[in-house]
């Protein structure tokens, strides 16, 4: 039962891992060769090296690095105030729930205006409008996240840090951010995951290899008419590399975190 | 402190949203736009629009509930030790952390009529004679993604009910073993009860994703083989940047924004009215 299961899960993944090693020939091979057959890495010279696909990495790179931080930044406050401080009429609780919704909404369904908004702000196209975009399709989630791991801080930590003559925003900084810490981390890497492999938007707001991210170029190549199997493969092994040394890292929250805190696995 | 938040937020969906309202309202005519319910008119009538609606309801019904019971069935199974557990569980995530797009290429290899494996392996049981070609057949190619779906988030279902599971504390099941119930009576009023939150949290977060599917079956398909496999956003992606339709374009999504939080609602008075009685 387990081993069918952990079969089933991997063996597509490992068989484009094998195509992107395969010399043209043996791909078609018939029946499919899983084990033994002459590795090449061709494929991956031409996709890194004669293609743009080197570029379309940094950019998601950067535009991961850059929207987890702002929204790092952003609702990691946002979190702290909702898990500390009364809101009137039960607001934070409301207003904790609408920032949940957000996330819920069909991504197409703000994708139309976002284009035209950013169109008319002249950044389509531009690294800058992904970052932008990013950070506020993460937000929601860290404030939710966040609060959760606020909630768990016992209050006399920071009350005591304040009574010995810290800022509130020195307590937070000093005694509760470190105590969160694990759980930041983990938000943090659900946000680069999140905006790395994010596709819709960024198919959308982009169009030239300047500021296209890996899933795009790689979707580009994918609806060509004649497929380079191998490049493609290859560029699909490169764009998964970071997202399971990510998802290694986290494993221990990574349920929590993708049931948006509902579950604490 | 809640201020820039709320900025990012108000502007980056609020906003976009009003805006989408109103281009949803308008239709361009040489004297300038027209407002009016001309766009939601014209989508009432649309075929198109109503097949595509149709084949995201038929997707979302169906991986749901394949991905619901045998998610549920594995955890059940695995609800104990097991050696290797760590790395079972390391191996059963990967498949739902891979960029979609990637997914979309892993399977276009994997349903490829000339090398793929699932022909491959068909015909060395026995099973086909001829080359299926699995994504280009209108018989097939929805089944296709549907189960591309399935193995891709089948584990998140498994973990999310999995961690339920153990969280149920012991005392309900030795006091139902002290009354001599069957394992079925256990599991019908102990064990469904009780896992009944995490059930309604994980039906709720796949039927949000499943409604709004697009990645997957734009890489895997384009919506095609003709219209087969095209899901709403699929059509709303084509009306708004293929044909630059952006107000016909908002008016549908729309229509999928007000299911998708009609599905959302009775889900959460679910989980409340649990939660109150509890």
């Amino acid at each position: 039962m387990l081993v069918i299961a952990m079969i089933t899960a991997i063996a597509p993944v490992y068989w484009m891992l094998t195509i992107s090693l395969k010399r043209e020939v043996d791909q078609f091979a018939n029946p499919p060769r899983w084990l033994f057959f002459p590795p090449t890495l061709e494929h991956y010279y031409d996709a890194f090296v004669a293609r743009s696909f080197v570029q379309y990495l940094l950019t998601s790179a950067l535009v991961a690095i850059a929207s987890t931080g702002c929204a790092l930044i952003i609702g990691t406050l946002a979190a702290y105030s909702l898990a500390r401080f009364e809101l009137p009429w039960r607001l934070d609780r409301k207003l904790s729930l609408w920032i949940l919704s957000t996330r819920m909404f069909p991504a197409i369904v703000t994708a139309v205006p976002l284009f035209l908004m950013m169109r008319d702000l002249g950044l389509l196209d531009t690294r800058l409008s992904l970052i932008v975009v990013y950070t506020g399709f993460n937000l929601p989630f860290v404030i939710w996240m966040m609060r959760g791991f606020f909630a768990e801080v016992p209050r006399d930590l920071e009350e005591a840090a304040m009574v010995d003559g810290d800022s509130r925003l020195g307590a937070l900084w000093r005694v509760v951010l470190p105590l969160v810490a694990p759980g930041l981390a983990a938000t943090a890497v659900f946000c680069l995951i999140v905006s790395w492999n994010e596709f819709l938007f960024a198919l959308v707001l982009t169009q030239t290899d300047e500021a296209m991210t890996l899933p795009v170029g790689i979707a580009g190549r994918v609806t060509q008419y004649e497929i380079k199997w191998g490049v493609m493969s290859a560029a699909g092994v490169v764009a998964i590399i970071p997202i399971l040394a990510f998802a290694i890292a986290v494993q221990r929250h990574l349920v929590r975190g993708l049931s948006l805190g509902a579950v604490k696995g | 402190m809640v201020a820039p938040a709320l900025a990012v937020l108000l502007s980056l969906s609020i906003y976009p949203l009003i805006y989408s309202v109103q281009i949803s309202l308008q239709t361009d005519s040489p004297a300038g736009p027209v407002w009016g319910l001309a766009n939601f008119k014209r989508l009432s009538m649309d075929s198109f629009f109503w097949s595509a609606m149709a084949h995201t309801l038929i997707y979302a019904v169906a991986a749901l509930l394949v991905e619901f019971f045998l998610g549920l069935g594995l955890a059940l199974l695995l609800n104990s030790n097991i050696r290797g557990r760590r790395f079972f569980r390391a191996t059963l995530l990967i498949p739902m952390m891979l960029p979609t797009v990637v997914v979309g290429v892993v399977w276009r290899l994997m349903f490829n009529p000339n090398f793929g494996t699932i022909n491959g392996v068909l015909r060395q049981l026995g099973v086909i004679t001829e080359q299926l070609t699995w994504t280009a057949s209108p018989r097939l190619a929805l089944a296709a993604v549907i189960a591309v779906d399935v193995w891709q988030w089948t584990p998140f279902v498994f973990l999310v009910l999995l961690a339920g599971l153990q969280a149920i504390p012991q005392e309900p099941y030795e006091a139902a073993r002290v009354d001599g119930s069957s394992s079925w009576q256990t599991f019908r009023h102990v064990t469904l009860p009780l896992l009944k939150p995490a059930i309604l949290i994980v039906l709720l977060l796949r039927t949000m994703d499943l409604l709004r599917v697009f990645d997957q079956i734009f890489i895997l398909t384009e919506g095609g083989p003709g219209f087969a496999t095209e899901t709403v956003s699929l059509y709303i992606y084509r009306a708004a940047f293929r044909f630059t339709d952006f107000g016909y374009a908002a008016a549908m999504s729309f229509v999928l924004l007000i299911i998708t939080n009609l599905i959302s609602t009775i889900y959460i008075r679910l989980l409340q009215s649990r939660e109150s009685v509890a």
